[in-house]
Parts: structure tokens; C-alpha cells; sequence
């Protein structure tokens, strides 16, 4: 019996689950061998009430006045510097895009789906010499910009691994989709983010320590998402290339060592993780692997700056917050500035995005300096950053590389062709052939319908991500197992109904088909000369429904298709 | 814009010839690479395909391969003596008990990760979830990377009937390729559609795709055309036939038992025939918190009949001296035997455990490591996971020591601290 009490113990002290922490099986889980451990273990994990400390007088990020604001004036601040460098380095830029490239790179970029048939044609017959601006507008003022934005972030602030598998997701999901189409300020969107107390129900944002319950995570993720700094090779040693110093990661991990995030349950089994969130307590956070081996106590110093003065009866995290949200703070603006770039040009001014250094040169310094005055100049406006490059004929040049420009790869002399995120690729094929309609029609019938409407859509997209962390999309990486199930699976493509969408009628002329059909994939008529071969093509097919099924089928797997020209 | 990586790529097809290829070309590439079968480079005495038979829950070691009969938590089964010299293991592997002279125990494993995920995680990469910051390649990418070969139709890792894990930061070209049922075969394999038309499809693809590519230009474009060539291939591969198992004789089929472990380790020979150089096979259950002895005499039946028909047909086939097998799970279990359930069971124990190799040019009948009398400590030969991944990368001639980038350019060694203790088993 001694020697299983022995035994006992050194499971406990190697993190075995024979006391049953957040990380035991969901099935078979032992019981409690030993209930005094347990216990004990217990009353650390749960954040007392008197421990919680609350600011006495509640910090804010600073309000930043926000005077008339005039995008076309930036733009053409772009225009300038990107022209300017194009000069010195006497290479041409291309002509703008046509409206056909412009409509489907508008609508992708900024909602994260193709136009449809009918949008894409409206566009394109309009008159209005206004058209690209006032399209700009819209889709800026589209929901879908929510969903779009909280498709890019939601990864990054919510990392898969095994110790947040019960964390909920849709709150996260939920909250940032209402923070971007409410335009909330950038700055006041990550003070939120960043001191976010309370429960999920209350406050989803507290998701965020949820899922990443260690403050190296914690370190990391701030420093990259939203300061554009490689911090995590510091935890260790002093980085290689820069001058981040040890202590200075431990600087920065200091504010974040008295959060409590409590353990999410397996849902399964009962636990309701709505009711779980996160406290700043008095002293330094007690949880299992919260530090890593690794871990120093310094004071709390800001990222290259001052130490911070906190008082132990005060949270900490509302300093850090107001420190890296103001608008002099050296990181805060630049860092958004190069990702909404690289969002739109599928490379930033720096590279890798979130690897802001001294040694990495951006391609154009200026431009990014004043890109990222005006950007908190007019109050941290996400949209207005958007609006202002999207006006910009940088942005609207065609992907197409012109005569000396081909192997331009950072002035920005043409577009970049951009592979379709798997969630721009996943909607743009479910509008394509009808699935997203018929979801569409399902809720409408019995819009308090259960269920998980998401559920392929998540799946796909994990299967084209297929284990990777982050997307990029200036490559290729679909492999041989998404060639497959794109070309053969009767899912999406192969969904024998999506030619019914085309031909509606037997009697519908070749024309009218593969019109509608081009203007609803493509964003674009066929050409005469497409017209001429696919009608041909399917005359001599079987039958035209079977020529129109080839046709459809070989678009939706085509480069044209798949990617943002 | 072409970065670094795709510039890579670029070149790497471009000297295979296939970027210039349309894909209305793709019978005529098939038929150009099976008569360039390349001439076997690899030194001998180096394995060049690796069966992982997974072990998904933690098998017991005490009941398994390092019996201790004289112990506490002795348990319920009898060690039996083995076609190798001194070498006992469990009664319920009498097939496997006749192979030991061509295996290699490791009874020294001792790791530190003690709940499921966090222990997967570290014995397929070696390293620990969320270190750096980063996600590591599991051995399957790592092999995928190092030892697959480009012009292959077959992808290099493949995964039958688990999860695995991935390529990590290496990125998705060394993905594993997931077969759920081995009986059913790769998913999407086959086209629902007739071969003509097919044809036909294909051919109206790859208008598409030179029209799109002339006025483009984009690398991104050839990288497609490449992937999608192939998957083409791999569906008219003659080598995509051992992901059939209904091409094999009944006979050769019932030899390794029944069940979707059996298919897949069927699986994984006819795979390792056609020169895929990882095979990933997973038989889950052996998280025996209760019922441990009826359990793992069921599980070691489906081990015993498989892993000998595998070991017998690449024996036979003259592939065992080539193919390294490796029959593992993420720990061990308790060696006492807990009273917690109705019928007693063994808790996850990763201090010290067992595992079992066979073929790729190892000198068979050794044993690494030796536990104490209960099975709880290891008193000699400590093997951590760093040491084993080294020595299985030595075995099949891959430098460990090698550096990897990260996509930021961090330099990741493919196994970290590692003492490999290749030279005992060689």
C-alpha cells in the first residue's frame, strides 16, 4: 500500500490524470485516488472571492478625438509613396484592374465570398462613375465583413490544442463578428480583449485567456496579434536577431501572472462553460503548468520601455492595456497597419506580418510610419484604414504583371494573385452550387431550428488546413487529399442540383447558361471565344445537362476559380 | 510574389518536369514515371519505410512485453519464453514470442507526459505541445520529408484509422494521407463519374488553367496545376491499388486476423511494396482504467495475428531488412493494479513502459533497458523520447541533428537533446 501511495504521488507530480485534472480521457476516467489531493488542488484552482482585486478608479484606453476624416486624401497619400518607389526603382506599374477583376477581389477581400451572379452582373452594367467606390462602401457596411474579419482572428486568438478542446468557441466567434461590423476603435477592441474579467456568458472575450491558459501563451499571442513582435524565442535565451533580452519577456509575462482562467469541463459530462471566465487575483496565479519551466519573476516593464508601478491591490492588465493601446505607443498602430495591408496585397510592408524588428526592413518605411499617425490620428477606424487602401489605385492595379514589372515582389507594381482562404473558398462554393441557398431556405422555414449550421463548413475548412496554423495566402497548399475531395466528392462540386441553377429550363439557349454560370463562379461573362468552345462542348455531350455538370465542374476546380486574380 | 518556399517548390517541379506538363498529359506522365522506377540509393542496413503500429491509450507493459511475474501488481498472465535467447514476453503473443530474434525490446522508455494528448503529442514529435511556441512535425512528416520521393504518385505519409498528427510547421506538403477504413480505401479515390468523361473534364480543365496561367503568370498557378496532376496520377496509379484491399488473395488477407486493425496493417505492407515510407496504424482501446486483463488479452490477439503476418509477408518479400515496424502507445499503465472499477484495471504510467521493434536492419533479440522488480522505475538503459525518435531517425538515415526553418525562420532541430542508442541494436 505504501508503494501505491508512492506511485500515486509521482503521477500527481508528472501530471498524470489519476486525480483527475482537465486533461483526463473523456471516457474511463479514474477516480479519485487520492481525495486530500485532490481537494487541496482544488481550492488553488478556484478563485476565491476576497482574492479578486478590481481597479478602484476602472482605467479606459484613451479616447482619441476623431475631426473629419477624408480617405480618398490617404489614398492618394498611398498612391504617392508607393508610386514614388516604383519611380526610383524604374519599374512600371500595370493599369488598373478591370471591373470584373475588381468586383470579385472587393467582394472576397472585404465579405469573404465571391459576388453572386446577379451582384456581380449589377456591378458591371452600372454606369455610375462612382460604381468602385460606392461598391467599397457597401461591403464595408456588409455583415459579412464581420464574419470575414472574425474568420482571420478567431484562429489566432484561439489556438487548436488539447488543453482548450471544452473551451466554447461560438461566443469568441460571436464577439468579434459584432466588434468589426460595429467598427469598434482598434484600440479600445484590444483593451477590451486584453483586461477581459468576468464569465463567458457575461463577457466573451475572456474566451481569449481561456484558451490559451499559460503565460507564455498569454506572452506570445499579445505580442504577435496585436504588437507585430516575435517575442517567444526570449522565453528561453535572448533572441538571435533582435534585442529582445530574457527579461524583458518576463517583463511583459509579469502582467499577465495574476490571471485566473478558470479549467473549462468536458461539456459532455454536464459542466455548462458559459459560467466559467476569468478573475485577476492579489497574488500570482497557482494553476498547474500556468508557468512554464522556464519562468522568471521580474518586475512588470513595458515591451522596450518603462517598468510599470502596480499596486498589489490593483489589476494589472488595464496598465498593460492603456500602455499598448495608446496612440504613441511605438508597435500598436504599425502592427494593424501592416496586417490590414498584407490582408489586402497578400504580403505587408514587413514580412513575416507579426515579425516587427529592427533587422526586418519594411519595403516602404514612410508610407507605414504615416499610415500607422493617421491610423490612430483618426481614432483607431478600422474601416476607414480599409476604405483608405481600398480606394487606392495600388490596390486596384491588375494582378497581371506588365512588361519589367514580372518579377516585382514588394513595391507593389501589380496585385498579388491570392489563393482563397478555405472559408472564402468553403461560402464561394456553397453559393456556387446551391448549398448555401438551401441552408439558407432550411432556416428561413424553421429559423429556431437546433443544429449546427457551421458543421461542414468547419469541416472542410479543417481538412484544407489540414493541420497547419495559419493560412497564407500567397501559397499554394492544398495537397493531393483537397484535390480529391474537390474533384470527386458529390459534396459542393459535385452536388448534382448546382447545374439547375444554370439551366433552368431545357429550352434555355447555350448563351444564357453559361452566362449565368460564368457570371455566378467567375464574377465575369465568358469570353466569345469560351462561348464558342463550351457551346460546342456540350453539344456534343450526352446530354447538355451532362455538358453543362463538365463545364461547371471543371471552374469550380480551376486556378480562376479558386484564387483572387 | 514568390517567396522563398514557393521559389522552392517552383524549382523542385520544374526539375521534375511536371510544371511545363498540361494536365490533359496526365497518361502520358503516368506512363513516363513507371518505366523511371529510380535505382534504390540507400545504403544497407538502412530502413526505408517505417510501419508505426499506434497503440492508442497506453498499453499496459506489464502485460504486454515486460512481464514481471514475481511483482505486486503481477497480473493475471504468464510470461512465455521467445525465439530470442533469454527474452520473456507475454503468453497472449505466441506468434510474436516466435519473431523476437528479428525485434528489439525497449523496456527503459520513460517519458514525461502523463495525460493522452500531451503524451501523443511528445512521442510523435518529440517534443512537448506548446513549447516555442510552435507546432512541431510528427515522425510521420519528418519521414515524409526526408525520405519520400517527389516523383512518387503515393503520398509519403500515410495514417490508417487514427488521427495522427501532422507536418506542424513544415507545412502541408508532408501531410499525412488520413484512410478512415482501410477497407474502404482512400476517400474521393475514385471518380463517380465514367472514365470518359472524366477525361473529358480533365480536358477542359487544363484549357482553362493554360488560359488562366498565360495572361497570369503566377507561380500559384503551376503549384495547382502540379497538386491536382498529382492527385490525377495517384488515381490512375497502378502503386493506388494497395489501398485496395480487395486485391489481395483471401488467404494472405486472413492471416492477420480480423477487424479494422488487421486491414490496416494489410494496408500498410501493400503500401510499404510500393515504396511509401511512412505507415501509420492505430489500434485504439488501451486506456484499461478498468478491465485490464480481458482487454488487453482481446487487443494482444489482434496485435499477435497482425504484426506476425506483417513481419512474415515482408520477411518473405525480402522488405523486413528495409521496413522498420514500431509497436508503441504514449506510456505505459500502472503497475499496480487499481481497485477503483467493478473489475480491476491499470492508470496511465509514463515513468516507465515498453516498446517493441522489428526488422530494418536491426540486430534482433535484444532488449534496451531493464525496469525494476515491480515494472515502476527503470534501473537501467533510461530511454526519454527524445533518445528513441533519434535512434528510429538513425535506423532509417535520416541526420537528426538536422535543422529545420519554421515559416519565421526559427531553426528546429528534428530531434532536440537526444542520446540515440542506435549502436546497441545495430
Amino acid at each position: 500500500m505504501k508503494l501505491f501511495r508512492l506511485l500515486a504521488a509521482f503521477a500527481l507530480a508528472v501530471g498524470v490524470t489519476v486525480a483527475g485534472g482537465d486533461l483526463s480521457p473523456a471516457q474511463d476516467a479514474p477516480k479519485v485516488a487520492d481525495k486530500k489531493n485532490k481537494n487541496k488542488n482544488k481550492a488553488k484552482l478556484d478563485p476565491a472571492a476576497p482574492m479578486v482585486v478590481r481597479p478602484v478608479v476602472p482605467l479606459t484606453p484613451i479616447v482619441l478625438p476623431s475631426g473629419p476624416k477624408d480617405a480618398a486624401a490617404l489614398a492618394r497619400l498611398i498612391d504617392a509613396e508607393v508610386d514614388k518607389a516604383l519611380a526610383a526603382a524604374t519599374v512600371a506599374p500595370s493599369p488598373l484592374c478591370s471591373d470584373e477583376e475588381f468586383v470579385r477581389r472587393v467582394y472576397l477581400d472585404v465579405t469573404g465570398v465571391i459576388p453572386t451572379g446577379e451582384q456581380a452582373k449589377a456591378f458591371l452594367d452600372s454606369k455610375d462613375g462612382q460604381r468602385r467606390e460606392k461598391l467599397i462602401d457597401d461591403l464595408l457596411a456588409n455583415p459579412n465583413f464581420g464574419k470575414r474579419l472574425a474568420d482571420v482572428w478567431f484562429p489566432k486568438l484561439f489556438p487548436r490544442d488539447s488543453g482548450n478542446r471544452f473551451v466554447l468557441r461560438d461566443p469568441l466567434v460571436k464577439w468579434l463578428t459584432d466588434k468589426f461590423n460595429a467598427n469598434t476603435p482598434w484600440n479600445v477592441f484590444v483593451f477590451d480583449l486584453v483586461t477581459a474579467t468576468g464569465t463567458v456568458e457575461d463577457n466573451p472575450a475572456v474566451t481569449y485567456f481561456l484558451a490559451n491558459r499559460s503565460v507564455d501563451k498569454l506572452t506570445d499571442g499579445i505580442s504577435q496579434h496585436f504588437l507585430g513582435i516575435q517575442l517567444q524565442c526570449a522565453q528561453c535565451h535572448n533572441h538571435p536577431f533582435t534585442d529582445w533580452k530574457q527579461t524583458e519577456y518576463w517583463g511583459m509575462a509579469e502582467f499577465f501572472a495574476r490571471v485566473q482562467p478558470q479549467n473549462p469541463k468536458n461539456g459532455n459530462k454536464g459542466g455548462d462553460n458559459t459560467k466559467i471566465g476569468v478573475q485577476e487575483t492579489a497574488g500570482r496565479t497557482k494553476l498547474k503548468d500556468f508557468f512554464p519551466e522556464s519562468a522568471k519573476q521580474v518586475a512588470p516593464k513595458f515591451l522596450g520601455g518603462a517598468e510599470a508601478k502596480i499596486d498589489a491591490g490593483q489589476p494589472a492588465r488595464p496598465v498593460l492595456g492603456r500602455w499598448m493601446t495608446a496612440p504613441d505607443n511605438p508597435f500598436f498602430a504599425k502592427a494593424m497597419v501592416n496586417r490590414t495591408w498584407a490582408a489586402l496585397f497578400g504580403s505587408g510592408f514587413v514580412n513575416p506580418i507579426d515579425d516587427m524588428h529592427d533587422g526586418n526592413t519594411p519595403s516602404h518605411p514612410a508610407l507605414l510610419d504615416a499610415m500607422a499617425r493617421d491610423f490612430s490620428r483618426n481614432g483607431f477606424d478600422v474601416k476607414f484604414l480599409y476604405k483608405s487602401v481600398l480606394l487606392s489605385r495600388a490596390y486596384q492595379r491588375t494582378s497581371k504583371p506588365a512588361a519589367g514589372n514580372e518579377k516585382d515582389e514588394t513595391l507593389f507594381s501589380h496585385q498579388a494573385v491570392k489563393v482563397m482562404s478555405p472559408e472564402q473558398l468553403f461560402d464561394s462554393l456553397a453559393q456556387s452550387t446551391g448549398l448555401a441557398q438551401q441552408v439558407a431556405a432550411k432556416q428561413a422555414k424553421n429559423p429556431m431550428a437546433k443544429g449546427q449550421p457551421n458543421g461542414p463548413r468547419d469541416q472542410f475548412v479543417q481538412f484544407f488546413l489540414a493541420g497547419a496554423e495559419a493560412f497564407t495566402p500567397t501559397e499554394y497548399e492544398a495537397g493531393i487529399p483537397q484535390a480529391l475531395r474537390l474533384m470527386n466528392s458529390k459534396q459542393l462540386v459535385g452536388n448534382p442540383a448546382a447545374v439547375r441553377l444554370y439551366q433552368q429550363n431545357a429550352k434555355d439557349e447555350p448563351r444564357a447558361v453559361l452566362e449565368r454560370m460564368y457570371l455566378a463562379t467567375l464574377s465575369r461573362r465568358p469570353t466569345a471565344a469560351e462561348l464558342t468552345r463550351m457551346t460546342s462542348y456540350v453539344q456534343s455531350a450526352g446530354t447538355q445537362t451532362e455538358g453543362y455538370g463538365d463545364v461547371l465542374w471543371a471552374i469550380l476546380n480551376s486556378s480562376e476559380f479558386t484564387m483572387i486574380r | 510574389m514568390l517567396n522563398d518556399v514557393t521559389r522552392r517548390k517552383f524549382a523542385q517541379c520544374a526539375a521534375l518536369g511536371v510544371g511545363g506538363v498540361g494536365l490533359s498529359g496526365w497518361l502520358d506522365v503516368l506512363a513516363a514515371r513507371a518505366s523511371a522506377q529510380p535505382a534504390a540509393a540507400a545504403p544497407a542496413r538502412r530502413a526505408r519505410s517505417i510501419v508505426l503500429l499506434w497503440m492508442d491509450g497506453g498499453p499496459s507493459h506489464k502485460d504486454t512485453f515486460d512481464l514481471k511475474p514475481d511483482s505486486r501488481g503481477a497480473g493475471e498472465f504468464k510470461p512465455v519464453a521467445t525465439s530470442a535467447p533469454g527474452v520473456q514476453i507475454s503468453e497472449h503473443l505466441p506468434k510474436l514470442a516466435k519473431l523476437m530474434h528479428h525485434g528489439v525490446l525497449v523496456r527503459g522508455m520513460s517519458t514525461p507526459e502523463g495525460a493522452h494528448p500531451r503524451a501523443k503529442y511528445n512521442l510523435h514529435t518529440g517534443y512537448r505541445e506548446g513549447q516555442g511556441g510552435l507546432v512541431y512535425p510528427s515522425l510521420g512528416a519528418i519521414a515524409a520529408a526526408e525520405l519520400g520521393r517527389p516523383e512518387s504518385p503515393l503520398p509519403a505519409f500515410v495514417s490508417v484509422g487514427g488521427r495522427s498528427f501532422g507536418s506542424g510547421f513544415l507545412g502541408p506538403r508532408y501531410q499525412p494521407l488520413m484512410v478512415q477504413d482501410a477497407s474502404r480505401g482512400v476517400e474521393d479515390l475514385r471518380a463517380t463519374i465514367g472514365e470518359s468523361q472524366f477525361g473529358r473534364r480533365m480536358g477542359l480543365l487544363d484549357e482553362m488553367e493554360q488560359a488562366f496561367h498565360g495572361e497570369y503568370r503566377a507561380p500559384l498557378v503551376t503549384d495547382h496545376q502540379t497538386t491536382y496532376q498529382r492527385a490525377v496520377r495517384l488515381m490512375q496509379a497502378r502503386e493506388g491499388q494497395a489501398f485496395d484491399l480487395s486485391k489481395e488473395p483471401a488467404a494472405s488477407k486472413a492471416k492477420y486476423g480480423t477487424g479494422k486493425f488487421a486491414e490496416g496493417v494489410l494496408m500498410a505492407r501493400r503500401l510499404v511494396e510500393v515504396g511509401v515510407p511512412f505507415v501509420e496504424v492505430t489500434l485504439g482501446g488501451w486506456d484499461t482504467h478498468n478491465d485490464v486483463f480481458t482487454r488487453v488479452r482481446n487487443l494482444s490477439a489482434q496485435v499477435d495475428n497482425a504484426t506476425s503476418a506483417l513481419l512474415d509477408d515482408l520477411r518473405e518479400r525480402g522488405l523486413l531488412d528495409s521496413t522498420l515496424v514500431i509497436w508503441m502507445g504514449e506510456f505505459g499503465r500502472t503497475p499496480n493494479i487499481n481497485s477503483r472499477g467493478p473489475i480491476p484495471g491499470r492508470d496511465h504510467y509514463p515513468r516507465a513502459w515498453s516498446l517493441a521493434m522489428w526488422g530494418g536492419g536491426l540486430r534482433g533479440g535484444r532488449v534496451v533497458g531493464r525496469t525494476d522488480r515491480e515494472g515502476a522505475t527503470v534501473e537501467d538503459g533510461k530511454v526519454g523520447t527524445a533518445d528513441f525518435l533519434a535512434t528510429v531517425c538513425e535506423l532509417s538515415g535520416i541526420d537528426y541533428t538536422k535543422k529545420n526553418e519554421t515559416p519565421t525562420g526559427r531553426p528546429i532541430q528534428i530531434v532536440d537533446k537526444a542520446k540515440p542508442f542506435t549502436s546497441l541494436v545495430v
